[in-house]
């Protein structure tokens, strides 16, 4: 097979309208007869040029079928769209990327029903994040209203986006690890079943959790007593549709996480025992780095609040993805990549489990490493934390955050430091290899080791390593 | 509270949304790709005003009388379907 196919894009089946193909490092979309008719319609309007502008649609090129080959055989049109840095998904944001996301989908349906254009669905999969702008990338998604149609994504608005957000806003559990499991989303009888019944006093849980769940169970006996003609009379008025959707958008807008307690690690920026200083000297470590080496692709494991992400940026990196697994740290991550217009994407990651490859035939969805293409990458204040925090043997981590890039930095934390002391007072210390002899072997197999420094009193080590291969 | 209903054939469901969308988009041309679920028709028919509203209190009474075993006897092309199932069922 020559490199110059076009492969199909394992996510994009289930609309027949058309599918995303990946050629020679392009992508490219084709739009078939069954969905001519509402594409010209929609682009009449112009509607998407103007989304696309705003940068809140993905932008889409007209190019000729030949650019796409073979691929292309059944269709009318052919798109191209500009890459993504970094294809993410919804059970790897942090509460304020979901949210952004919700708004986005909820004020491009608003607009689009007043240009009597209408979505299809109401897939979070159809949102990306560049930085922390969400984008909307589902061009096919968008048809012609018609009038006194139902809001077919209701359900699915209500399972890929309301009752992640509440599930964090009502409840203080985060969406992740949920929704990684259960990919389309949560279910809404079984979300109705954790409301308790004082808070089905609010009118809008009610209508969207409770009430909409309990029809779900009726609808389920339906079927057979349901005329045709009974259904005939009913059909949901565009002023009508409109109202939902702004009150929806209204309700969404407000919602936080419940719990408002620091988190362990978010606290850590303003009291891990770091002084001014020994920030200051990691700080100019990774700059010194970064301006040596510009990466385009960073990767920065246990990004916390995203400081060094910040730095790296400065310093010339092309884009920097943050890991973390600690939702506060993860929010003010997000947090200053929107106030500041960071090309830094903070995401939920547990380095010991990371997102794996799921979805229809283990393929629809990438698991972390199908998407390792970070030329370098950061894992500050990481190692002691898998090492010794999760028991993973020193040597496995150091073989796995040296594959994740051919370049990068790592900090060592002596045993005798305060942080590592803290971890290890209730525990009994089994971690006979731990120390900094051991580690540096270990990174010797892989590596050679360019440049050291040593940013703290306590013995911290800053090492710089390029892979061997 | 009433077991739920034993479980619809696949058809049913497919038939019941088929129908239901269909008849309701009166410009109808290919369907959405997506389910787009009973509930949420039926939540939206209520949003929408009296008329739909009605239709769920249809739904709802009938479910009632099946509670006291008033299932079958429905007016009109109800009944043809349910006796027809009653003998698929047989």
């Amino acid at each position: 097979m020559s490199d110059d196919a076009a492969r199909a894009e394992p996510a994009s089946f289930r609309d027949p309208s058309g599918h995303i193909f990946r050629r020679s490092g392009r992508i490219f979309r084709t739009v078939n007869e069954r969905a001519v008719e509402d594409f010209e319609f929609v682009r009449a309007t112009g509607l998407l040029d103007k989304l696309a502008a705003e940068g809140r649609v993905i932008a889409a090129q007209e190019v000729a079928a030949a650019e796409l080959g073979e691929a292309a055989a059944e269709a009318r049109y052919v798109l191209e769209h500009p890459r993504l840095p970094f294809v993410s998904y919804p059970y790897e944001w942090p509460f304020p990327a979901l949210k952004a996301a919700a708004l986005l989908h909820l004020d491009i349906q608003l607009e689009a029903l007043d240009h009597g254009i209408a979505l299809s669905d109401a897939s979070a999969y159809n949102v990306q994040f560049i930085g922390a702008r969400p984008l909307f990338i589902d061009t096919l998604s968008f048809r012609r209203y018609a009038q006194g149609e139902f809001w077919i994504g209701h359900r699915q608005f209500c399972e890929q986006f309301l009752f992640p957000l509440l599930l964090r806003a009502l409840f203080g559990v985060p969406h992740n690890a949920w929704y990684r499991g259960a990919q389309e989303g949560i279910d809404t009888v079984e979300f109705a079943r954790l409301v308790p019944a004082w808070r089905k006093l609010s009118p809008r849980i009610l209508t969207h959790v409770v009430l909409h769940a309990s029809l779900q169970k009726l609808g389920r006996g339906a079927a057979r007593r349901v005329q045709a003609s009974t259904m005939r009379k009913g059909s949901l008025p565009r002023a009508s549709f409109r109202r939902m959707l702004a009150r929806l958008r209204k309700w969404v807008a407000t919602l936080e996480p419940a719990e408002r307690d620091k988190s362990l690690w978010h606290d850590y920026a303003q009291s891990h025992g770091y002084s001014d200083q020994e920030v200051e000297a990691k700080t100019a470590f990774v700059s010194g780095f970064v301006t040596e080496t510009k990466p385009a692709m960073v990767w920065d494991v246990g990004c916390n609040t995203g400081h060094y992400a910040q730095a790296a940026l400065a310093a010339g990196a092309g884009y920097v993805v943050g890991f973390d697994a600690d939702q506060g740290a993860l929010e003010l991550a997000f947090a200053r990549a929107k106030a500041e217009r960071l090309d830094f994407q903070p995401l939920y990651l547990d380095a010991t489990d990371p997102t794996p490859r799921q979805g229809w035939a283990q393929g629809e969805r990438y698991g972390l490493g199908d998407r390792a293409d970070a030329e370098a990458v950061l894992a500050l204040a990481l190692v002691h934390h898998l090492a010794i925090g999760h028991n993973v043997p020193l040597a496995s981590v150091v073989d796995w955050l040296v594959g994740l890039a051919p370049t990068g930095i790592v900090e060592f934390v002596p045993k005798t430091d305060p942080m590592i002391q803290e971890l290890l007072k209730l525990r009994e210390d089994i971690f006979p290899d731990y120390d900094e002899e051991s580690f540096l072997a270990h990174l010797r197999r892989h590596a050679r080791i360019v440049r050291t420094e040593t940013v703290s009193a306590t013995g911290r080590l800053l090492l710089r390593y390029e892979r061997k291969d | 509270m009433p077991k739920e209903q034993s479980e619809l054939s696949k058809l049913d469901i497919a038939i019941f949304v088929v129908v239901v969308v269909a008849v309701l988009d009166p410009g109808a041309r290919a369907l959405a790709y997506l389910d787009p679920a009973t509930g949420s028709m039926l939540l939206q028919l209520l949003l929408g005003g009296v008329a739909g509203a009605l239709v769920v209190l249809k739904l709802y009474w009938w479910r009632f009388k099946e509670f006291f075993g008033f299932g079958a006897k429905e007016a009109g092309a109800a009944s043809e379907e349910t006796t027809h199932e009653r003998q698929a069922e047989e």
